[in-house]
């Protein structure tokens, strides 16, 4: 330690690059035996796509820990540059997973049938494993988070503290994909939970004013709502039927039972066989409410979405691309994943619950935008709105429906990084929030002025961009099942184009030939985006016309995992 | 050879003894020492309920549980170093930072 | 269904543009203000002119090869999705796909628009890139031109409802860009909100129209599977009567009929070329085109009553023409009577296709293709005209402009700022001195009135005809028939009353006096649209009042055998009452409402200035019936009605209203209750816990001892309730 801190800077930062090519060399060289699973493949999951970027994040601030201020400054530029290198790494697996560059991957899966899986035991006596797997569900919202990733790196490269902040970025996108890649409830807790605290230092470290509030809030909230949801999955996995252990490998020696969630869906769908009921109507409903409640903050579905807007507010641009682009949809996932696929009667009880719910943070949500001054609190409840979208796919109880809420999981993934970067870059460049608090931006800074209409002409669903089929597709299963109640989201859109065009009239538009800059800027001249930010727009803006154009990219993986979950859950066998 | 009653009396006696003294006294060290007796009292009630029933389990226990204390030991007196170095003081009445 | 031929290619005619959307705009970005962007590229329009003449070039292409019949191509699956039937258990995949359909309809709108959207671009490279208030941001409106002619030649050509609706939006969008080109002039970002809110009223109905009929289609918006007879047998008529009443209020928006017409006269906040875009070649006919493409579901023999919606779309149209009209009577903007004079002639095509679909439902099938003839040919007629029109009044504004700056750079130097180049207060006497854009409108401005043998008499004899046709069968047709025939003679004086302001009389102002026709590309389509309206007769011959020829029984005739026949058929009707009506209409629009209009604005020109012949004509006519006329209209101009139309009829300010006091009062008001209740509940959570842990810390002394003893009887605790439980 005390040999380190004397060597100059210079032979910091080599020894700063030799680690990580030692890190990377050692995980190349270990790649065949700790990356591969029982059945001799190639483990693409673990190491490559969860473990790397986690292990990569924490050495780099690890490192960087150590410094001075004045030297974590000079650190800052070779650690985001190696962020940023160490994040395309996941983003080219899973580019490459797709398009079956590494191995051919079979992504027409049939219910509760995983690609790419791979399982070690890790507590045995209770019946916990290293369980990962992909299928139409998860690999999308994977692609998504190892996608947002480097453009959240790229699109805040000038961020202070750069030693810290991207390595927290890569750190929170390892333990985001683990979300989507466990198949073990266990691992999908920690996971789960492992979200949080990037996410709390980032909004605790470099957000706004009123930083501690909104970071407690936020975690507070969202934890508190866990535990709810972790007293479901316990209880569930004391009530699951016991298995021998002598025959199954993966259930606990003590217990019998299993935290694998391939374990306990094939149990629920065999006690759900034909008239049959799993764990009972009664248990069932309480299992639904206790996960669902988890979920539903974590969507956030109106009345559970305050802490929303507070953390977005307060959260630094990166944070809350992330935030709004995958943790999000973090929710929706775990609905897909558990309650919904284990508790299909508990669902057809509360089905027009689920719809009101998703009706009125719709709806809500719409009205509230329209009430804000702030312009990422307006954003901020956009996206309170659009998940509301979602549950109304859900609620439809049609392929079509859960189709649409899978691809308006990924569209908005895409959008919503977009609308909280312009926001960002709008905080950045004029040092407000406010609405209304300028006119005449496209004057100042036309680039800025044209991605903020683009953004949000894609969030109020402008066709051949990619919000607008999933809309398309809940409208159309919600009519068949609710009739005329498709006034109340048709009224939600014709809000959301009204606050959308609003916000531009009073932001873009008007100012006279001279314009009206921000009393914020002090009479200086606003500079326009800066070139990474520049890049970073492009980037997103060009997926969001990509998968508007072609949505079949996406949908096509999405309609062949909701067809299979419908034969495997809802048909009961064939009836 | 001596009947596993008395031993268990003896660990009772040991393990009361410093039970007491952790609650009384002021002193970081000696409270840290009466924690010691009461491990130690535990480990002659494992002796001799080994001796008892002839199962080397309590054994096994026992040299685990030295292990540990030896760790322990080392730990609580480090931390008594370092608070030394803030407080200057080891009296327990005088450390109550956790209140507030 | 794919097949050969220029029709494999059709794709390009909306790809090209689109995909010179974001060249023009990216190149524009990098050269803009250079000596090549400005001179060689003229800011892009040349770029956009190259790419709307290949789309021109391929829907003629297209549309020699499809003249006769129908065609289709499909182009690629666009998605898939899924369906369960939750009593059976079947899953059914329904394919969203994208493709080209070519029929008669689709012909006679393509080429419409690519024409005239080749020809405005045409003279947008004469208006937009000589104002200097256009410099440096020219590339901006090419980019935008091209992709919404991209909207609407897709449109036409889309295969499905679905696809439809996607242009349809895309031009929704455009139309925002453009009506906000000016976005620093706070009323022009006003007027883009507007028109994009109000249309997007309409959208939301339109979508909720396509859901159901999706639904009743299972799963199957193209009009191949749509308009299959058996198909459309097969639902139920007053579900389907409803879906397309959901549609149609999508067109209501779109093209501007009462109640979602206010967003039209604000658009006039864009700049010239996009006001003869958007109201002439294409959006406001996306509405109309919409409402056309029901025709096959009325005219499906099996399919039950669907009258009630023909009526309705024929009474909206009915009181549109009549009211704008109105109001159109005390514009003095020039491009707001013209947008009023849309709003009505739109209106009246509404009321032709409403008759037209009346006639298919109630079995009058070849009565019905007539009609709905009448109606497309009249979308024809007023597309050509009004294009004309709005560009011939660019090219007075522009010209005026250009006056205004000699004449306060020469004159005693005060710089007048206030000057209205639009308004025709300002203006008069320019017959002579603009000889082709009084020309042009001389022709516009008769052809949309109505006057004997040019361009719209045709079509809108045919609608009025029709109209009374239906309305002697369904007493409640009577309604709109009376008001297209009042209506006719509105027109006849508001179009008049426009030219007669602007051309004839003696200048009103300083700046009228000095104004020349001089810039060059303008007057270009300016004569060529001139042609189009004269000749309508031409496109007559060639069947266009029966222009739907796979709903045509097959006679054909020759050419002049055609007009002939359309002649007798108009002016020698054997039906009485037909033959009266067709004089009555004649009375009214070409011969009372102008010579209200001469007694009122006529006058003759400057001495010594002298109009071409043709035009020289009017001027000579008006003085002469203003002499003889001493007609005095001071009475009703300070009526409490022209009060009202001055403020259009208080649509707008109740519009505004709403949307200020109920929309956005009701939505601060939830911001507050999300703030207040639901935020507060978990503060009040927040704080009481908070509170109680206040409390229950207490019991924490910080002594190290006590924590010990905390142990001490925890571990007792335990062990007690072992021993209990044992």
């Amino acid at each position: 330690m005390s040999a380190n801190s004397t060597l100059d800077i210079k032979n910091k930062e080599f020894i700063l690059v030799g680690l990580l090519l030692v890190t990377v060399a050692g995980l190349a060289a270990f790649f065949p035996s700790l990356g591969s699973n029982a059945q001799g493949e190639v483990d693409w999951i673990s190491l490559p796509l969860v473990g790397f970027p986690i292990v990569v994040s924490g050495i780099l601030m690890a490192f960087a820990s150590q410094e001075s201020r004045a030297r974590k400054e000079i650190l800052a530029g070779p650690i985001r540059l190696a962020t940023l290198c160490f994040s395309l790494i996941p983003l080219a697996i899973s580019t490459a997973l797709f398009f079956d560059w590494l191995i051919a991957v079979d992504w027409a899966l049939g219910y509760n049938e995983y690609a790419l899986e791979s399982r070690y035991h890790w507590m045995e006596s209770i019946g916990v494993s290293w369980h990962v797997g992909m299928d139409g569900l998860s690999f999308p919202m994977v692609w998504l988070t190892t996608f947002l990733v480097p453009v959240t790196i790229i699109m805040t490269w000038e961020e202070k503290n750069g030693a810290v902040y991207h390595p927290l970025l890569l750190m929170m996108g390892g333990a985001l994909i683990g979300v989507f890649v466990s198949l073990d409830l266990f691992m999908f807790y920690i996971f789960w939970e492992l979200t949080l605290i990037p996410m709390f230092f980032l909004i605790l470290s470099w957000g706004g004013k009123d930083r501690r509030y909104a970071s407690q809030k936020f975690f507070i909230y969202t934890f508190a709502s866990s535990v709810i949801m972790l007293l479901g999955l316990i209880t569930l996995y004391f009530l699951q039927p016991a298995q021998d252990a002598s025959t199954n490998p993966w259930v606990g020696d003590l217990t019998g039972r299993s935290f694998d969630i391939v374990t306990i869906l094939d149990q629920a769908n065999h006690g759900n066989l034909g008239d049959g009921i799993f764990l009972g109507m009664g248990m069932q409903k309480v299992l639904f409410v206790l996960l669902m409640i988890g979920f539903l903050v974590k969507l956030p579905a109106v009345p559970f979405h305050t802490w929303l807007p507070d953390a977005h507010v307060q959260a630094p641009t990166g944070g809350s691309m992330l935030l709004a682009g995958v943790m999000l949809k973090m929710g929706a996932y775990g609905m897909f994943r558990l309650p919904l696929a284990l508790f299909p009667d508990a669902l057809m009880h509360y089905q027009h619950c689920i719809m009101a719910i998703g009706l009125i943070s719709l709806v809500w949500g719409a009205f509230v935008c329209l009430g804000q001054t702030n312009l990422k609190k307006m954003v901020a409840y956009s996206s309170v709105s659009h998940m509301g979208v979602i549950l109304l796919g859900i609620a439809s109880m049609q392929p079509i429906g859960y189709a649409a809420a899978l691809f308006m999981m990924f569209a908005h993934g895409i959008i919503s990084p977009m609308l909280f970067a312009v926001c960002g870059a709008f905080k950045h460049h004029y040092h407000s929030m406010e609405i209304g608090a300028m006119r005449g931006m496209a004057k100042f800074s036309p680039f800025l002025a044209v991605y903020m209409m683009f953004a949000w002409m894609a969030s109020l669903g402008l066709p051949l961009l990619a919000g607008f089929v999933a809309e398309l597709m809940v409208l159309l299963a919600y009519w068949a099942i609710y009739g005329w109640w498709i006034l109340l989201p048709g009224l939600a859109l014709a809000i959301t184009a009204t606050y959308y065009l609003w916000s531009m009239q009073r932001t873009i538009f008007e100012g006279g030939d001279e314009g009206q800059p921000p009393a914020t800027l002090l009479g200086e001249n606003p500079p326009d985006l800066t070139l990474p930010e520049n890049i970073g727009m492009i980037i997103l803006a060009f997926f969001t016309v990509l998968f508007g154009v072609f949505p079949f990219i996406a949908l096509g993986m999405m309609d062949d995992w909701t067809v299979a979950f419908f034969e495997g859950v809802f048909n009961r066998g064939g009836i | 050879m001596i009947d596993p009653a008395w031993v268990s009396g003896l660990s009772a006696i040991l393990f009361i003894l410093g039970l007491w003294g952790a609650f009384s006294r002021k002193n970081a060290i000696v409270v840290l020492m009466c924690i010691e007796l009461m491990l130690n009292a535990v480990n002659l009630q494992f002796v001799a309920a080994a001796s008892h029933w002839g199962d080397v389990t309590g054994w096994v226990y026992t040299i685990f549980a030295i292990a540990i204390a030896a760790g322990e030991v080392a730990i609580g007196l480090a931390i008594f170093l370092s608070m030394y170095g803030q407080h200057e003081t080891i009296s327990l009445d005088e450390v109550d930072l956790l209140k507030h | 269904m794919s097949e050969t031929g220029i029709i494999t290619y059709a794709v390009l005619i909306p790809l090209l543009p689109m995909l010179a959307f974001p060249v023009i705009l990216f190149l524009g970005g990098i050269f803009n203000g250079t000596p090549g962007w400005v001179k060689k590229a003229r800011e892009g329009g040349l770029i956009a002119l190259t790419v709307m003449g290949a789309s021109l070039a391929l829907s003629i292409m297209l549309i020699l090869e499809h003249l006769h019949h129908t065609g289709a191509s499909d182009i690629f699956t666009w998605f898939e999705s899924s369906w369960w039937n939750s009593s059976t258990g079947d899953i059914r995949t329904d394919v969203f796909g994208v493709g080209i359909h070519v029929d008669h309809l689709t012909v006679m709108l393509l080429f419409v628009a690519a024409f005239l959207c080749f020809l405005i671009n045409v003279f947008s490279i004469g208006y937009m890139n000589t104002d200097p208030i256009n410099d440096n941001r020219n590339h901006r409106f090419y980019a935008e031109f091209v992709l919404f002619c991209s909207g609407m030649l897709g449109m036409v050509l889309a295969d499905s409802f679905l696809w439809l609706f996607i242009f349809w939006e895309i031009m929704g969008l455009c139309s925002y860009l453009l009506i906000g080109f000016y976005y620093e002039r706070p009323s022009a970002a006003y007027a883009a909100k507007k028109a994009f809110l109000t249309t997007k009223v309409g959208d939301v109905f339109l979508v909720i129209g396509l859901v159901m009929l999706w639904n009743l289609f299972d799963g199957h918006l193209d009009y191949a599977y749509v308009f299959n007879s058996a198909n459309i047998a097969a639902v139920d008529p007053g579900s389907l009567q409803l879906a397309l009443g959901m549609m149609f209020i999508g067109a209501v928006g779109k093209s501007a009929q009462f109640p979602l017409h206010v967003w039209l006269p604000d658009a006039m906040e864009g700049p010239t070329p996009v006001s003869a875009l958007i109201h002439a070649a294409t959006m406001v006919n996306a509405g109309l085109y919409l409402v056309a493409r029901m025709f096959p579901f009325f005219a499906e023999a099996d399919v039950g009553s669907l009258s009630t919606l023909a009526i309705i779309i024929a009474c909206i149209g009915g009181v549109t023409a009549v009211m704008a009209a109105l109001i159109a009577f005390v514009q003095v903007d020039i491009k707001k009577v013209l947008a009023y004079s849309t709003m009505s002639q739109l209106a009246y095509i509404f009321t032709g296709l409403g008759a037209a679909l009346w006639l298919a439902n109630n079995g009058y099938s070849e009565a019905a293709v007539l009609a709905m003839g009448a109606a497309l040919f009249h979308l024809f007629n007023h597309a050509m005209a009004k294009g004309m029109l709005f560009m011939a009044s660019g090219s007075v504004i522009h010209e005026m402009h250009h006056a205004h700056h000699e004449v306060a750079h020469h004159g005693d130097g005060h710089d007048d700022d206030d000057f209205d180049a639009q308004s025709m207060e300002n203006m008069g006497g320019l017959a002579s001195k603009m000889p082709i854009a009084s020309t042009a409108m001389l022709v516009g401005s008769m052809s949309i009135i109505g006057i004997p043998f040019i361009g719209g008499f045709w079509s809108k004899e045919g609608i009025i005809a029709n109209t009374w046709t239906v309305a002697m069968e369904e007493p409640i047709f009577i309604l709109p028939a009376l008001l297209v025939l009042g209506g006719a003679g509105m027109t006849g004086f508001y179009m008049s009353r426009m030219w007669f302001m602007t051309f004839a009389g003696k200048p009103k102002s300083e700046v009228a006096a000095h104004v020349h026709e001089q810039t060059p590309w303008i007057p270009i389509p300016l004569v060529v649209l001139t042609f189009m309206s004269l000749s309508a007769i031409i496109f007559a011959g060639m069947h266009s009042t029966s222009w739907l020829g796979d709903y045509d029984h097959g006679h054909f005739m020759g050419f002049f055998e055609y007009i002939g026949e359309e002649l007798h058929h108009v002016f020698l009707n054997e039906n009485p009452f037909l033959l009266m009506l067709t004089y009555v209409a004649i009375g009214l629009s070409a011969i009372l409402g102008p010579s209200f209009a001469m007694a009122l604005y006529g006058g003759r020109l400057d001495d010594g200035e002298k109009a071409k012949p043709w035009v020289q004509w009017a001027i000579d006519l008006s003085s002469k019936v203003r002499r003889n006329s001493h007609f005095d209209n001071s009475a009703w101009a300070n009526s409490g009605l022209a009060n009202s139309l001055h403020q259009r009829l208080h649509f707008d300010a109740v519009y505004d209203a709403a949307m200020l006091k109920l929309v956005a009062g009701f939505a601060n008001i939830t911001a507050m209750i999300d703030r207040v209740v639901i935020d507060g509940t978990i503060k009040l959570i927040e704080s009481t816990s908070q509170a109680a842990s206040q409390k229950v810390r207490l019991i924490t002394t910080g002594s190290a001892r006590d924590y010990i003893m905390m142990v001490a009887l925890g571990t007792l605790g335990i062990a007690l309730l072992l021993w209990g439980v044992a």
